[in-house]
């Protein structure tokens, strides 16, 4: 943000340099060096003003929103009541445990298409057909998903009717509490590995083929060569894929969770984003909605922040 | 390194110092211009509705020919977001759609009492209790809305019932079930429960056949008595009829909206406590069914000397915002809105029960005829009375109820606890 070189003793103003019709070398040599040390601010300008004025500073309104009461104390301070009504409702503490659960399940998330685009890397039979197959689903809009999933998963749907054909009794996939969560992350999850997939194909196309020769010249197995020359070889694009995933399932399952359990059943599949637009726009609590912002974001924060240091751990590796 | 953290510690002592310091003034500036008003609703963009906005347009325009209205019609699922950022703002539309209950009286501190400008319809509309707020009238009710008990009339013949004497009580109603699913294997109730929906629908439905006329009474005045016996059995019978297998399988899991419905209109279901508008009506059910097989039956009396009505409140009506400029024409467009004209175009096109008692209806089939001769006796429905706060809670505890992981008595005394004022 601040330009390397001294701030410059004899700067009386701020204003562009003008060009005099007659004026001395010395002179012109100064006015370039002003222009040349205003330049980075002129240079970064429009976008601080655009992260200040369009970031920053409603950001700071929403904290201070976040501060101010509902109903009939709406406008009036109220300190950190919505935050202890926050921390008080159990539905928002069930909201932070599956974020908390989303973070479990993203290594699932992130070796499920790992694992198929090393297979179609490797060339199984059919690796052309498989790789457009699983990038289908990544085109769909969540709503179109959601929909497709709540006739399947239907107590009565297609899915339960194998299970019990097969035998097995019929789960009830959006209604019980503890199956819901995890249809839902599955579904997603379903829905967005084949952005993951591209990535990781392209992190393929960086790996040197001769390794892998050598590697099996070696009599390695599949599981050997994986563990010990794929997964080094692509150790930044599954940094990078980690990361795109991790900030998918926090801040864009809120059309899936809308569709397929509107927060249900029992309230087990609030996320925070979810939980945010109930208060809001159903609740009529738009200031508590603003605390919860408010820690959706410090979440996200902590979350950014780890994420930032552990690349940077890996490309000093590197 | 140093560098960044000083930008950290600005970046935090400006959310600090932003934080500890002035609220948002509430209330102020002002809307609609003006030769102008506009109105937000969601239902003026539906085909069904041209001809209700047209000669509500047209009325209007004999008072105030000076004045265009803007119509502006907003997405539902995204209504009462937009609604309430443009309440905090204190600028938007003059005249407003709202559902009746708890969606207006939540926002009643932005609305313009309307009870000078509306006495003349008093009489003529019903169902102004829903939009009323501390003895205050903040809206004129365009529909009716409310929830009869729907029968499949084909059920009860091939079961060898009368479907013209729909059972009076509880024991002879799920007698009757019980030979319905025998015969055709048809469950009792269509259930869906997965918005939580389907505890609000039952309690209403339900309420006035389990609570005395005295304690249905005090519920609506607001003296709610969760520790009464009978507040209980309502949802006592919720969990007995899905542990009974009355329901359809995974009520949990099944959508009010439409798959509670559709169960209904296949015929898997005898009866579902629907809608009186809009949608899960004796409409839809007529295209499935045949307006002759859909029948319409009070609550059957579930407590001994309960007087079972029809459950209704406004559905849908109108209100003025407080910013509007001048209030007089902005309640007239109301007025307009809720004119007879307008309502019978309303209720023809779109199949709703007007807000108007003064339509005449004879040609809808017998379910609507059944649902008007009750609405004189009917009374609002329980649920409405109840915050939107208490009445989400109320659709996870139902939730957990069928589930069997919270009990009955857990239940309720979290919903009193819930039903605090203020």
């Amino acid at each position: 943000m601040r330009p390397a070189e001294p701030r410059p003793a004899d700067r009386t103003g701020a204003g562009e340099p003008v060009a005099g019709a007659a004026t001395s070398g010395s002179r012109k040599a100064r006015d370039g060096r002003r222009a040349e040390r205003l330049a980075p601010y002129v240079l970064i300008a429009p976008a601080l003003l655009i992260i200040v004025g369009l970031r920053l500073w409603p950001l700071m309104l929403g904290v201070n929103f976040s501060l101010t009461g509902d109903g009939e104390r709406n406008g009036t301070s109220v300190g950190l009541d919505n935050y202890a009504d926050l921390f008080d409702d159990p539905l928002f503490r069930t909201a932070l445990r599956n974020v908390g659960l989303l973070v479990l399940l993203l290594p699932v998330a992130v070796a499920l298409p790992g694992l198929l685009a090393t297979f179609i890397y490797l060339r199984v039979p059919g690796h052309r057909l498989f790789r457009s197959v699983y990038f289908f689903p990544a085109v769909l809009s969540p709503v179109i998903v959601g929909a497709i999933f709540n006739l399947l998963l239907a107590y009565d749907g297609p899915l339960n009717a194998v299970l019990g054909g097969a035998g097995a009794g019929p789960v009830d996939w959006l209604g019980d509490p503890r199956v819901a969560v995890f249809a839902v992350v599955g579904v997603h999850v379903w829905a967005t590995f084949g952005m993951a997939l591209v990535v990781f194909l392209a992190g393929f196309a960086t790996l040197d083929p001769a390794l892998l020769d050598a590697a099996r010249v070696d009599g390695a197995s599949l599981p050997q060569s994986i563990r010990h020359v794929i997964i080094p070889g692509l150790a930044r694009t599954i940094q990078f894929v980690f990361v795109t995933t991790m900030i998918g399932m926090l801040t864009s399952m809120f059309g899936l969770l809308y569709v397929m359990t509107g927060g249900g059943p029992e309230g087990s599949t609030y996320l925070p984003e979810y939980y945010i637009w109930v208060q809001q726009g159903q609740m009529n609590r738009p200031a508590l909605a603003s605390a919860a912002s408010t820690v959706l974001f410090l979440i996200m924060l902590v979350v950014g922040l780890v994420q930032i240091h552990l690349l940077r751990r890996v490309g000093r590796e590197d | 390194m140093k560098q960044r953290a000083v930008w950290g510690a600005i970046l935090v002592a400006g959310l600090v110092l932003s934080g500890c310091g002035s609220a948002a003034e509430p209330d102020s500036g002002s809307g609609g211009s003006g030769g102008k008003l506009v109105v937000w609703d969601w239902k003026s963009g539906d085909a069904s509705a041209a001809s209700y906005v047209e000669k509500a347009k047209a009325d209007f325009a004999k008072k105030h020919g000076g004045v265009t209205v803007e119509f502006v019609a907003q997405p539902f699922e995204q209504y009462y977001t937009l609604l309430g950022a443009a309440i905090q703002a204190g600028k938007g539309p003059d005249v407003m759609l709202f559902n009746g209950g708890g969606q207006i009286r939540d926002r009643a501190d932005a609305l313009l009492p309307l009870d000078e400008y509306v006495g003349a319809d008093r009489q003529r509309l019903a169902g102004w209790e829903a939009f009323t707020s501390g003895g205050k009238t903040y809206a004129a009710p365009v529909t009716l809305q409310g929830h009869p008990v729907y029968y499949n009339k084909s059920l009860y013949r091939k079961a060898g019932l009368d479907p013209e004497r729909p059972p009076a009580d509880w024991n002879t109603f799920v007698a009757n079930c019980a030979a319905i699913t025998r015969t055709t294997g048809a469950k009792c109730f269509a259930q869906g429960n997965k918005e939580g929906i389907g505890i609000q629908f039952f309690l209403s439905g339900l309420g006035s056949g389990i609570l005395t006329p005295q304690e249905y009474d005090d519920w609506i005045a607001g003296k709610r008595n969760w520790t009464s016996p009978n507040v209980k059995r309502v949802f006592a019978l919720w969990k007995e009829v899905n542990d009974k297998g009355l329901n359809n399988p995974g009520a949990n899991s099944t959508a009010m909206f439409n798959d509670a419905f559709a169960v209904f209109q296949s015929g898997k279901a005898a009866h579902v406590i629907g809608l009186m508008s809009d949608v899960g009506h004796w409409q839809d059910f007529a295209e499935f069914l045949d307006a002759g097989n859909v029948g319409v039956m009070k609550s059957p009396v579930v407590t001994a000397g309960t007087t079972p009505s029809l459950p209704y409140d406004g559905g849908i009506g109108y209100a003025v915002a407080k910013w509007t400029k001048d209030p007089k024409v902005a309640a007239d467009l109301v007025r307009s809105l809720t004119s007879a004209e307008a309502l019978t175009a309303f209720y023809a096109d779109a199949g709703a029960i007007a807000a108007d008692r003064t339509i005449e209806v004879s040609g809808a089939g017998p379910a609507v005829a059944t649902i008007v001769a009750a609405i004189d006796d009917g009374k609002p429905a329980l649920h409405v009375a109840l915050s939107s706060k208490t009445v989400d809670l109320m659709g996870r505890l139902s939730q957990q109820l069928l589930s069997g992981s919270v009990t009955v008595d857990r239940a309720v005394q979290q919903l009193a606890d819930s039903d605090q004022p203020g």
